[in-house]
């Protein structure tokens, strides 16, 4: 199936890939900065290539629940119309996923409508990351969205929480990866083609620098048993840029309206 | 219509197949990525303001009938990061855009890179790749 890796398929090219070159002992280099004993996220990175056989990227990719499928738009790929990058939405979110109109989106009420972090977190826009003991912090260029990832042990409030486009988001380390777990999303898009989440996604992201400490990959896995009969992964991949800084977004529905 | 329709390219579809998702609304449900023209004409207006810039231009039709095109451009903090302001481009300047045709045949272009008179040609259109194989 182009463009679609099966987790299965993926998982068993790295097995072997094991076998040969214990390719997941990733070496511990003093090029990654640390920061309260792990890695040092902290800095402003902008998307770039993504090389998935990248020895973090194989290391990401490996770590994602069985079943899920690659979806290949993350970065520089975008789903044409009734593509859904191999997720099954349930018959009654596909009927809905068919009737949406690319020309809706470009009226003044919807120009500027946000998506939630789902998609936020894969489109081209840089991001900066300020890294503290209890709390990193990414301020997304893209809508000028600034996540909050609680790293102090708390939990996901109670369900009846308010939902947003960023979700409630809490992280943990695991070796030298940090583990992000997303809940109370408010509904948005999937794939910016007509499929969106339910209130009931739940977005598990693992973030981890290259050993140079230039390159920070990520796969964001996805999975809404509401909307979708199975679950994918994206992989992203952003390189740092020291001195950089964010712009702000400042969407204008006015865009494409012709001036008077 | 100085309109030239060029044949796909492989290097098109090269270029075409790695382009980015630039903001909210996607490329490839609104253009038709296997397709490239060159569009010429005058700016009437150019909107430098997320989520995508538009370049308002003149285009005169073969029945001599001025149709007035839009020219897409990827977000403008991308372009501003590739040397671009919102003077690039002036009412009056004669341009040529070079891009990909929307799918429902009307009058709009996402663009590729702009040319105009003076031969400065602004690359707008870039994948996570970069802009390799556009100049």
């Amino acid at each position: 199936m182009q463009g679609r890796i099966s987790k299965s398929a993926t998982g068993a090219a790295l097995a072997a890939l094991i076998t040969v070159t214990g390719a997941f002992a990733l070496p511990a280099s003093a090029e990654v900065p640390r920061k309260d004993g792990h890695p040092d996220l902290s800095g402003f990175y902008n998307f770039t290539r993504i090389d998935p056989d990248a020895p973090a990227a194989r290391k990401l990719i490996s770590e994602v629940p069985e079943g899920a499928v690659f979806m290949k738009d993350g970065g520089a790929y975008e789903f044409p119309p009734n593509e859904y990058g191999g997720l099954k939405p349930k018959p009654d979110v596909l009927a809905e996923a068919q009737k949406w109109s690319p020309q809706e989106e470009l009226k003044v009420e919807n120009i500027c409508k946000k998506p939630s972090i789902i998609y936020a977190i894969q489109g081209p826009f840089p991001m900066e990351i300020t890294q503290g003991r209890d709390m990193i912090v990414m301020q997304m260029e893209y809508f000028d969205m600034v996540r909050v990832i609680f790293m102090d042990g708390r939990g996901h409030p109670d369900e009846d929480a308010p939902h947003t486009l960023l979700g409630h988001s809490i992280g943990h380390w695991e070796g030298d990866e940090l583990v992000v777990d997303t809940t109370h999303l408010e509904p948005a898009t999937i794939t910016n083609n007509g499929l969106n989440h339910s209130e009931d996604a739940h977005l598990v992201e693992r973030f981890r620098l290259s050993d140079d400490g230039q390159t920070l990959y990520s796969t964001e896995y996805i999975e809404d048993p509401t909307n979708l009969e199975n679950t994918g992964y994206r992989l992203m991949a952003w390189k740092k840029h020291p001195g950089e800084h964010i712009y702000p977004y400042e969407c204008d529905p006015f865009a494409y309206q012709e001036d008077e | 219509m100085r309109l030239i329709l060029v044949a796909v390219s492989a290097l098109f579809l090269m270029i075409a197949g790695g382009m980015a998702a630039q903001a909210h609304h996607s490329f490839a449900v609104h253009y038709i990525p296997d397709k490239e023209i060159d569009v010429t004409g005058v700016v009437k207006d150019f909107h430098f303001a997320n989520p995508h810039g538009v370049i308002f231009f003149e285009v005169v039709g073969d029945d001599g009938q001025p149709v007035t095109w839009k020219g897409e451009t990827n977000s403008p903090n991308l372009l501003k990061r590739r040397g671009w302001t919102n003077k690039s481009l002036q009412p009056g300047d004669k341009i040529t855009v070079h891009g990909w045709p929307a799918r429902d045949g009307k009058p709009m272009v996402r663009v590729g890179y702009v040319v105009k008179a003076d031969g400065t040609k602004l690359i707008g259109q870039s994948s996570a790749e970069g802009i390799k194989g556009l100049d």
